[in-house]
C-alpha cells in the first residue's frame, strides 16, 4: 500500500552505558527512549540518515533529551510541563531558585532517592478483556514480573464467546477471574471495582505489557491526598506498521511528556468555557483511581466506553473528579508498553470509535454539569476543525490519511445519535452504588480544594 | 554606550556588578568549573548595581538547562575515547592587520606552551608591506607563509597545502581564543571521532560601540550552548543542509585536513574581499555535509570576535552576509542539481524572512533599523543576479596574473 519503513523502539538505560548505534536494515530510524534505572526521562527519534552515531554523541543527545524531566523532578520551580490550556498563567513556571540549582549536584542519584520512598497504600489491578487470550497472556506475564506485586490482579472477562480466557487465568494462581456477561468496557470496569479490595485500583488493557515498577509508581503518585486519579506514560511496544506509527504520533499536539503534571482547578477553570481537554490527562490503558474517587464522583458511565459509545469513559471520569475540585496526576514514571493496532482498518475503526465516544462524552458532561464549553466544542470547535481538514484535502489532494477525516465526522454524528438514544439510561446500575466497599477503612471525605 | 562584559563562575561566590555612568548594559559570560555555559546580554540603566541575588536570578532564568546538563554529564561520565590528540595546525589568514594578528597570537601563546605539538601557521595574504612578516619573525613558534594571490580563500587553500596537522583549525585575525578553546575542539573531536568538520561558539570581544552592541543584540555569530551534530538530516528542517548559515562561522572552524583536500578545498571565488566578501564558510560547510560527512558544533570551542566598531561598517557587514549567502545559494544551484528544489525554497524563505524583518523594523519591533536590513536585502539581490559568475571571471584573471 505504501512504502512505509518501520521504526525500531530501543530502550537505553543510561546507568548501563550508552551504545554506539548503527543503521538497522529495513528500519527508517530508531525511536530511542532514555531511562535511568527504571525511570523514563526522555526520548529522541534518530533517523537512519543520522547513523551511525558514536556512543559519546548519543550520550550528548540523551543529556539534552532528559534535562527537562530531571529539572522537573528535582526542582520546585522551573522545567514544569505546560498545561494544555489556551490561556496559560505566566506564573505557572517560575524560573528555578539559583541556590536550589547549585545544590543539584549528582542529579541522577538524587532522582533515584526521590523514587525510593516506600508506599503504604494497597493496590488492585483490573484488566478487562474480551476474546483476546494471547494478548491477555502476554499482559499477565508482565504483571507477574512486577517489582512490588499488587494485592490483587483481577481479570474481568467481558461477554466472552468462549472459555479460553477462563482457562488461561485458571493456570495462574495469582490472578482472580471474574465473568461479566453483559458487554461494555465501563460495565466490566465497574464489575472489577466491585471485586477489588485495594485502596488504589489500577486499570490496564490486555494489549499492553507493564513496566516492572508500574504499580509502585502509581502507588507513590497518590501521596498527595487530593489526588484521586493517576495516569501514566504509554510507550509504543513496537512501531512496525504505518498504522502503529500514526497512532504513536497521534494528532501531534499530545506528545507523551516525561514531566509530571497535576491537573486541577487551574486547568479546569481555564478551559471550562471551551470544553476541558480531559483526554490530555492520559489513557485508559494506564490509569488508577483512589477508591475514594468512586464515593465522591461515582462509577464509570456505562453508556460510554468500548461496547457502548466507543470510548472516553476514562476521561469523563476524570472530568467529574476535576469538576468536584480534586486532582488528577499524570505520572510518567508509571509506564506501560502498548501494542498499537497493526492494520489500517483497525486504525480507521479506532478513529470512528474515538470520535463517537468523545462526542457522547461531551454531551454527558454537559448534561451532568451544564458546562456550556462542552457544547461549544461540539457545535463550533469540532465543525471548524473538520471544515479546515476538508479544505486542506481539497487543496493538497487525497492522501491515505485523509480518509480518516470522514470516518471521524461520521463518528461524531453517530455519537450525537447514540447520546439521544441513551440519554435517559442511568449512568451505572443502582445496585452498584449501594454496595458496601470491601475496604471499610476509608473515610468519605468532603474536603474540597480551596480555589 | 558600552556594555560591561563580566565573567561569572557559578561555583564561586557571585560578584556584585555595578555599571559606571556611561555603561548601558551588561553581558555576562557564565562558566561552570571554567567551562562556558551561557551568555546573557541585557540593557540596564546607567549606574545600576546588580547584587548577588539578582545575578543569581538572571543565571537561573537563562541557563538552568545548561547547568543541569553539566551536572548530568559529570554524573554520566563514562569513558570517553581517550586516544591521544591528533596533530593540529592552527592557521590564521591575515592581511595588513598586524595589531589584530599580534593579539590573536598572544591568546594562543599559553596553548603552545601546554601542547608542544601544535603548529601555528600565519598566511600573509597579498600584504602591502612587511609588518606581518616582521611580527611573525619575532615569534619563533609561529610559521610564516605568504600567499600572493589576494582573496581569503586563496589564503585558506594555501594553509591547506602548507599545513602538516591531521586537523586544520582556522582563525580570523580579529578573534582571540578562549582559554578552553583547544580543549573544546578536542572534546568535539573525541566525542565525534567520525566528524569531518567542527565549528564553535563566537562571543563578542568587546561591546564598546553602538554598532557592536546592535550586532550582538541581533544574535551576532552566536549559535547557542548546545552541542549539535549536523549529519545528512536535521529534525524539523526540511531544507537541510541548504541553510548553511546555522552551522557556524568561518572565523572559528576546523576540518580534518585529508577530507578538506578530498573535497577540493575552499572555493576561491568566494570570500574574495570586495566585491564578493563572504560565502566561503557557508560553501565549505555545505560541501562537507553534501559529501556525506558530519559537522559538529561545539560551544566550548569558543573564540571572542572583535565586531566592526563603526556604524557604516556594520551595514556593510549585513550587506556582505546577504551577498555571500545568495552567492553561495546560486553556486550550489548550479553545481548541485539534486538540491535545486530545496534551494529554491530556501530563496523564497529568505525573501519572506527578510521582508518580515523589514516590516518589524519599520514598526520599531526589530533591533536593527530598516537601513541595515535593506543592506542585507540589497546584498542578496546582487548575489542573486550573477555576482558569483562575475567573481569566477575575476579570480581567473588573478590566477593568470600570478601564474
Amino acid at each position: 500500500m505504501s512504502n512505509f519503513a518501520p521504526w525500531k523502539v530501543l530502550h537505553i538505560d543510561l546507568s548501563a552505558g550508552v551504545p554506539e548505534l548503527h543503521p538497522e536494515p529495513k528500519y527508517q530510524g530508531i525511536y530511542a527512549v532514555f531511562w535511568w534505572r527504571g525511570i523514563p526521562l526522555g526520548d529522541r527519534e534518530i533517523f537512519t540518515a543520522e547513523l551511525p552515531i558514536p556512543a559519546t554523541a548519543l550520550r550528548n543527545l540523551a543529556l539534552q533529551a532528559i534535562t527537562p524531566a530531571v529539572g522537573d523532578r528535582l526542582l520546585e520551580n522551573g522545567f514544569k510541563a505546560p498545561l494544555p490550556v489556551v490561556d496559560p498563567d505566566p506564573a505557572w513556571d517560575q524560573p528555578p531558585d539559583f541556590q536550589a540549582l547549585l545544590a543539584l549536584q549528582k542529579p541522577l542519584e538524587q532522582l533515584e532517592k526521590t523514587y525510593a520512598q516506600p508506599v503504604r497504600n494497597s493496590i488492585s489491578v483490573v484488566i478487562c478483556t474480551r476474546n483476546r487470550p494471547e494478548q491477555l497472556e502476554r499482559c499477565l506475564r508482565s504483571l507477574l514480573n512486577l517489582s512490588h506485586p499488587p494485592q490483587q490482579i483481577i481479570v474481568v472477562d467481558n461477554a466472552p464467546s468462549n472459555d479460553t480466557t477462563r482457562q488461561i487465568v485458571a493456570q495462574i494462581p495469582q490472578v482472580e477471574y471474574v465473568l461479566e456477561p453483559k458487554p461494555g468496557l465501563s460495565l466490566a470496569r465497574n464489575t472489577g471495582i466491585r471485586h477489588s479490595t485495594g485502596e488504589i485500583i489500577a486499570f490496564t488493557d490486555d494489549d499492553v505489557e507493564v513496566h516492572p515498577d508500574w504499580c509502585l509508581r502509581l502507588q507513590q503518585a497518590f501521596v498527595n491526598p487530593q489526588v484521586l486519579a493517576v495516569t501514566g506514560l504509554m510507550l509504543p511496544a513496537e512501531l512496525e506498521t504505518e498504522a502503529q506509527f500514526m497512532f504513536h504520533q497521534g494528532s501531534g499536539e499530545s506528545r507523551w511528556e516525561y514531566r509530571a503534571t497535576n491537573f486541577g482547578i487551574e486547568f479546569f477553570e481555564n478551559m471550562k468555557h471551551r470544553g476541558v481537554p480531559v483526554w490530555r490527562i492520559g489513557a485508559g490503558a494506564n490509569m488508577a483511581f483512589h477508591r475514594q474517587a468512586f464515593e465522591v464522583v461515582g462509577y464509570f458511565d456505562e453508556r460510554l466506553g468500548a461496547g457502548a459509545s466507543g470510548c472516553s469513559e476514562d476521561s469523563e471520569m476524570w472530568y467529574r473528579i476535576l469538576a468536584e475540585g480534586w486532582l488528577c496526576r499524570y505520572e510518567p514514571t508509571a509506564v506501560v508498553f502498548h501494542y498499537h493496532r497493526r492494520d489500517f482498518e483497525a486504525f480507521q475503526d479506532q478513529a470512528y470509535q474515538y470520535m463517537r465516544g468523545h462526542v457522547t462524552a461531551l454531551l454527558v458532561q454537559f448534561a451532568n454539569y451544564k458546562h456550556w464549553g462542552n457544547l461549544r466544542r461540539l457545535c463550533i470547535t469540532l465543525p471548524k476543525y473538520y471544515l479546515r481538514s476538508i479544505l486542506r484535502i481539497l487543496k493538497n489532494g487525497f492522501q491515505p490519511r485523509s480518509s480518516s477525516v470522514f470516518t471521524e465526522i461520521i463518528g461524531c454524528l453517530s455519537g450525537i445519535k447514540f447520546y439521544l438514544n441513551h440519554r435517559n439510561q442511568p449512568a451505572w446500575s443502582t445496585s452498584l452504588a449501594q454496595k458496601r466497599y470491601a475496604n471499610e477503612g476509608i473515610q468519605k471525605s468532603k474536603v474540597k480544594i480551596p480555589n | 554606550m558600552p556594555y560591561k562584559i563580566q565573567e561569572i563562575e557559578v561555583t564561586e561566590t557571585l560578584p556584585t556588578v555595578s555599571l559606571s555612568p556611561d555603561e548601558t548594559g551588561i553581558a555576562l559570560i557564565v562558566r561552570h568549573k571554567d567551562k562556558p555555559i551561557g551568555f546573557i546580554m541585557q540593557a540596564l540603566p546607567a549606574k545600576m548595581v546588580l547584587d548577588r541575588e539578582e545575578i543569581g536570578q538572571l543565571i537561573a532564568k537563562e541557563i538552568s538547562n545548561q547547568l543541569i546538563q553539566e551536572y548530568l554529564q559529570t554524573d554520566l561520565n563514562f569513558d570517553v575515547n581517550q586516544t591521544s590528540f591528533p596533530s593540529v595546525t592552527i592557521a590564521i589568514c591575515t592581511k595588513d592587520r598586524p595589531e589584530n594578528l599580534a593579539r590573536c597570537l598572544q591568546s594562543l601563546q599559553e596553548l603552545v606552551k601546554q601542547y608542544s605539538q601544535l603548529e601555528i601557521l600565519v598566511i600573509d595574504n597579498a600584504p602591502s608591506d612587511d609588518r606581518t612578516q616582521k611580527l611573525v619573525d619575532s615569534l619563533p613558534w609561529v610559521r610564516y607563509v605568504r600567499e600572493p594571490k589576494p582573496g581569503l580563500d586563496f589564503a585558506r587553500n594555501q594553509a591547506l597545502q602548507s599545513a602538516t596537522g591531521e586537523i586544520l583549525a582556522f582563525l580570523d585575525d580579529d578573534v582571540v581564543v578562549d582559554r578552553r578553546w583547544f580543549k573544546g575542539l578536542m572534546t568535539a573531536w573525541q566525542e565525534n571521532p567520525d566528524a569531518a568538520a567542527f565549528t564553535g561558539l563566537v562571543l563578542p570581544y568587546e561591546l564598546e560601540t553602538e554598532a557592536q552592541i546592535l550586532f550582538e543584540q541581533r544574535g551576532g555569530f552566536r549559535r547557542g550552548f548546545q552541542k549539535i551534530r549536523y549529519g545528512q538530516i536535521l529534525l524539523g528542517n526540511p531544507l537541510h543542509p541548504c541553510g548553511a548559515g546555522i552551522f557556524g562561522a568561518g572565523c572559528n572552524m576546523a576540518f580534518r585536513r585529508e577530507i578538506l583536500l578530498k573535497i577540493g578545498g575552499f572555493d576561491e571565488a568566494l570570500d574574495t574581499g570586495a566585491p564578493l566578501p563572504g560565502g566561503g564558510d557557508l560553501d565549505i560547510f555545505y560541501r562537507v555535509i553534501r559529501a556525506g560527512y558530519t559537522l559538529v558544533y561545539e560551544p566550548e570551542y569558543l573564540v571572542f570576535h572583535q565586531h566592526r566598531r563603526e556604524y557604516e561598517k556594520l551595514s556593510r557587514q549585513y550587506w556582505s552576509w546577504g551577498l555571500g549567502f545568495m552567492a553561495f545559494v546560486m553556486k550550489a544551484y548550479q553545481t548541485d542539481p539534486a538540491q535545486r528544489s530545496n534551494l529554491r525554497h530556501l530563496i523564497l524563505w529568505w525573501i519572506y524572512d527578510q521582508l518580515k524583518q523589514l516590516r518589524d523594523s519599520w514598526r520599531g519591533r526589530h533591533v536593527l533599523p530598516p537601513k541595515m536590513i535593506l543592506a542585507e536585502i540589497w546584498g542578496g539581490v546582487m548575489g542573486f543576479f550573477g555576482e558569483y559568475s562575475r567573481s569566477l571571471k575575476r579570480i581567473e584573471t588573478i590566477r593568470r596574473q600570478f601564474s
